[in-house]
C-alpha cells in the first residue's frame, strides 16, 4: 500500500475519533456521569386520613447511592381544589437533610406528583426518616396520600412484606402498609468522570499503532490491518455485485418488490399489535414502537443467520471451482440483511413520527446498535455455515433454536414478566442487550447507563470471535464436505 | 519461477458410506463404525513452471491432473508440501457456473466477472467486447432463464475468456455453440494460450498438447511418472 494513501488514512481515523469521542460525550450527557435510581413504587390499597394541621404522616425510606434528588408520590385531593401547603422534611436521626414544600393546589385528584429535591447529600445512609405535615390545613381543605403494602408485577400482586419499621406511621400509630413512594437517587459513576482520561488514553494508543503501521509498511512488512486492507479493496467489487445479485433477485418476479422491506416488518407489527394489545393487555407505554424495534431488529439478526447458514453448502458450485476467500460468503448475505434492516428502519423512524416519540440526539448512538448487531449476527452466520457444511442437521436444528431464540428475546412481551430467579439465565441471551440498547436510545431518548454500551460489545465481540476461530479452523476442509 | 510446487500430497480421507448428519455419527461411532481409507490423489509432487511457459498436463482418468489444478489455484489446501504462486490465477470455469438465471445477461457479466476476480474497470472496459464476442445483441437485458442452452454457453465463454491474467488454468479446450461459434471460440482460446501468460493445460487430446505446450507433466496415480519436453513426454505416454 502506497505510504502517502496510508498516511492520510491515519490522519483521517485520528481526526474522526476525536470528533466522536466528543459528540459521544455529548450525548452521554448525565448517563455517563451519574446512575440514576429509582425505587419501586407500591400499588395503592387505600389512603390515610386528612393531612391536616397537627396531623404527622412518619415513613422510613430507603436510600442508595451519594445524592437524593426527588420522590414521587401518590396523592389524593377529595375531588375538590384544596389551598395550602404540604411540608416534606427528611431526618436522618435528628439531623434535617433537606426539606420541600409543596403547593397543594397544583396537585390533581388520584395521580402522582414529584418532588425535587436537588441534590440531597446522603452518602452513607441507608435509610432516613420522611416526614410530612401541613401547618395550614383545616379539614375539608385537605390533601392526603395512598399507602400500600403490595407491587403489582404485570397482572399479579406481590406482597411487600414490610417489616415493623418500614410503616407509614400517623401521629405514631402504625398503619398495615407503607406510603406509595419512588425514591429518586443517584450516584456518580467513574466512567464519566474519567472520560477525558480515557478518550485521551485511546488516542495516544491509536496514534501510537497508526506509526507503528506506517514504519511497518515502510518497511515493506506486513501486519494484520493491512492485510485485511489490502483483502478488502482486492474483493470489494465481488462483495458489492453479490450483495447486489442477493437484493435483486430477492424481490424479482413480485409485483411490489423493493416495498415488501418496508411491508414486511409494518405487517408483522400490525398483526402483533393487534393480538397483543387486545387479547393480552400489556402495559408497555408507546407498545407500537417497542414492538416495531424487537421484530426489526429480531428479524434482521434471523434472516441473516438463516441466510449464512447456507451460504457455503448452497454455493458450493463455486467453492469447488474457484478460490475466492470463503469468508466472504457468509459476509456478504449478512451485508445484504443489512441493507433489508436499513430500508426496514424507514417504516420505523415513520412509527416514530406517528407516535411523537420525540427525535433525540441520542438517534446518534443507532449506528452503534446497528453495528453490533451486525456482528451478533455475522459471528452467529460463521457459525452456522461452518457447521452446515459438516452436519446438514443443522439447518432443522436451527429452525427449533430460532424460535427459541425468538421467545427468549423481550420483543413482544416487556421484560418484567421473567421470574426473578431466571434472569441471570435470561440475561446471557446477546440479543437482549442490543435490543434493550437501541429502544433506550430509540424510545427513551437518551443515552443508555455505560454498563450496557460494555454489555451490548461484549454481546456482540464475544459471538464473533467463537464464529471467526471455529470457522477459521475448518474451512479448509470445507470443500472435501459439500 | 511464476508457479513452485514442492513435494505436493494430497490425502483424501474417505468412509466408506458419508456420514452426514449428527444422528448417523453417533450411532455409527457407537457401533465403531467409522473406519476411514486413505486415498492419495497427489503424492511427492515437485515441478516449476517459468513465466510465459506452456505446462501440458497428460494422465489417465484420476491420475491427480484436476486435484494438482485445484491445489494451484488455491482451491484445495495440500495435505503435504507446499505450493507458491506468484500471480493472479484465473481459472477456466465449467461454463456457467456463477451464473444467476433470475437476473439478466448484462447483470450476469459483471457478476460472473467479479467472482473470477476481474476489476470493476476492467469489467466495464470490456463489457462492449463481451457483449460482441457472445453474438447475444438484443438479448444481453433479457433474464438468463429465458435464453436457450446455446446462448447461455456463448455468453459464459465469452466472459471466461476477456482474460488477461498472469497464469491461465485450462481444464480441456472448450468449444461451445453451433459450428462457427464452435470454431470462433477455439481459435480464440488458441489466441490466448499463445499470447504470452502463463499456461497449465489439461487435455486428453495428444495433438493438442504437442501443438500448444512447452514441456509436459505426466501424472500417474498421483506421482511424477515424466516431466521434460513435450516429445519426449508425448511418445513415452502414447507407449505407455
Amino acid at each position: 500500500m502506497k505510504q502517502k494513501s496510508l498516511k492520510k488514512g491515519c490522519a483521517i481515523f485520528l481526526a474522526l475519533y476525536l470528533v466522536l469521542a466528543a459528540v459521544f460525550f455529548w450525548i452521554g450527557g448525565d448517563q455517563f456521569s451519574f446512575q440514576d435510581m429509582r425505587t419501586d413504587m407500591l400499588t395503592g390499597a387505600g389512603v390515610l386520613e386528612e393531612i391536616t394541621a397537627g396531623v404527622t404522616v412518619r415513613q422510613q425510606i430507603p436510600l442508595q447511592g451519594d445524592e437524593l434528588t426527588g420522590l414521587t408520590l401518590y396523592g389524593a385531593t377529595y375531588g375538590r381544589q384544596n389551598t395550602g401547603a404540604l411540608v416534606l422534611e427528611l431526618y436522618d436521626g435528628d439531623r434535617l437533610l433537606g426539606s420541600r414544600t409543596v403547593d397543594v393546589s397544583t396537585l390533581a385528584d388520584n395521580a402522582t406528583f414529584d418532588v425535587a429535591f436537588g441534590g440531597v447529600d446522603i452518602s452513607g445512609l441507608s435509610r432516613a426518616e420522611l416526614q410530612i405535615t401541613a401547618p395550614e390545613a383545616a379539614p375539608g381543605n385537605a390533601v392526603t396520600l395512598y399507602f400500600g403494602n403490595a407491587y403489582s408485577a404485570s397482572r399479579n400482586q406481590v406482597s411487600a412484606n414490610l417489616k415493623e419499621d418500614e410503616l407509614v406511621r400517623v401521629n405514631g400509630t402504625a398503619l398495615d402498609g407503607g406510603l406509595c413512594l419512588q425514591v429518586h437517587t443517584r450516584q456518580p459513576l467513574w466512567f464519566g468522570q474519567f472520560y477525558w482520561w480515557l478518550a485521551g488514553a485511546g488516542f495516544v494508543l491509536l496514534a501510537g499503532y497508526c506509526l507503528l503501521l506506517l514504519r511497518k509498511n515502510r518497511a515493506g512488512k506486513h501486519s494484520a490491518l493491512l492485510n485485511v486492507l489490502v483483502a478488502f479493496s482486492r474483493y470489494k467489487y465481488l462483495m458489492k455485485q453479490l450483495v447486489a445479485r442477493d437484493f435483486k433477485t430477492k424481490y424479482k418476479r413480485s409485483v411490489l418488490g423493493v416495498l415488501w422491506s418496508f411491508l414486511n416488518p409494518l405487517l408483522t407489527m400490525s398483526v402483533q399489535y393487534i393480538v397483543f394489545s387486545t387479547l393480552f393487555r400489556s402495559d408497555i407505554p408507546n407498545f407500537a414502537l417497542y414492538l416495531l424495534t424487537g421484530i426489526v431488529c429480531f428479524n434482521f439478526f434471523s434472516e441473516a443467520a438463516s441466510m449464512s447458514l447456507t451460504s457455503i453448502v448452497g454455493n458450493a458450485s463455486l467453492i469447488t471451482k474457484v478460490y475466492v476467500p470463503k469468508y466472504i460468503y457468509p459476509l456478504t448475505r449478512v451485508m445484504s440483511s443489512t441493507v433489508n434492516f436499513l430500508l426496514a428502519l424507514i417504516p420505523l423512524l415513520a412509527v416514530m413520527l406517528i407516535t411523537r416519540t420525540p427525535f433525540r440526539p441520542s438517534l446518534f448512538l443507532l449506528p452503534l446498535g446497528v453495528l453490533c448487531l451486525f456482528t451478533l449476527a455475522l459471528g452467529m452466520g460463521l457459525l452456522l455455515a461452518s457447521a452446515m457444511v459438516f452436519f446438514r442437521d443443522t439447518q432443522f436444528l436451527w429452525g427449533v433454536v430460532n424460535m427459541l431464540w425468538m421467545y427468549a428475546t423481550p420483543i413482544f412481551y416487556p421484560e418484567s414478566i421473567i421470574p426473578a430467579q431466571f434472569l441471570p439465565l435470561y440475561k446471557c441471551n446477546p440479543l437482549y442487550h442490543i435490543i434493550r440498547f437501541i429502544r433506550i436510545v430509540l424510545m427513551d431518548g437518551v443515552s443508555p447507563e455505560p454498563k450496557a454500551y460494555a454489555l451490548m460489545l461484549i454481546a456482540s465481540l464475544v459471538p464473533l470471535v467463537i464464529g471467526t476461530l471455529v470457522f477459521k479452523k475448518t474451512q479448509d476442509r470445507f470443500v472435501l464436505n459439500i | 519461477m511464476i508457479i513452485e510446487a514442492k513435494e505436493v500430497s494430497m490425502c483424501y480421507r474417505m468412509t466408506y458410506d458419508r456420514v452426514q448428519s449428527l444422528k448417523e455419527y453417533l450411532v455409527q461411532m457407537v457401533k465403531g463404525k467409522i473406519k476411514y481409507r486413505e486415498f492419495w490423489a497427489l503424492k511427492d509432487v515437485s515441478f516449476q513452471v517459468r513465466k510465459g511457459e506452456v505446462l501440458g498436463i497428460v494422465g489417465h482418468n484420476g491420475a491427480g491432473k484436476s486435484t494438482l489444478l485445484k491445489v494451484i489455484s488455491g482451491i484445495l489446501k495440500p495435505t503435504g508440501g507446499e505450493v507458491a504462486v506468484n500471480g493472479t490465477v484465473v481459472p477456466m470455469l465449467e461454463l456457467g457456473s456463477g451464473f444467476d438465471f433470475d437476473l439478466t445477461g448484462r447483470e450476469n457479466i459483471f457478476l460472473n466477472g467479479a467472482i473470477l476476480g476481474y476489476s470493476e474497470e476492467f469489467l466495464k472496459e470490456k463489457y462492449d467486447e463481451i457483449v460482441a464476442f457472445s453474438e447475444l445483441g438484443q438479448f444481453i437485458d433479457v433474464p438468463l432463464r429465458n435464453y436457450s442452452s446455446g446462448m447461455v454457453m456463448r455468453l459464459a465463454f465469452s466472459v471466461a475468456t476477456v482474460v488477461n491474467p498472469d497464469i491461465l488454468i485450462v481444464d480441456e479446450i472448450l468449444a461451445v455453440g453451433d459450428a462457427d461459434f464452435q470454431a470462433k471460440s477455439k481459435a480464440r482460446m488458441l489466441e490466448l494460450m499463445g499470447g504470452g501468460t502463463t499456461v497449465l493445460f489439461v487435455s486428453h487430446s495428444l495433438d493438442q498438447i504437442r501443438e500448444m505446450c512447452d514441456r509436459v507433466l505426466w501424472l500417474d496415480h498421483g506421482q511424477v511418472k515424466m516431466l521434460g519436453e513435450t516429445k519426449t513426454v508425448c511418445d513415452g505416454y502414447e507407449k505407455g
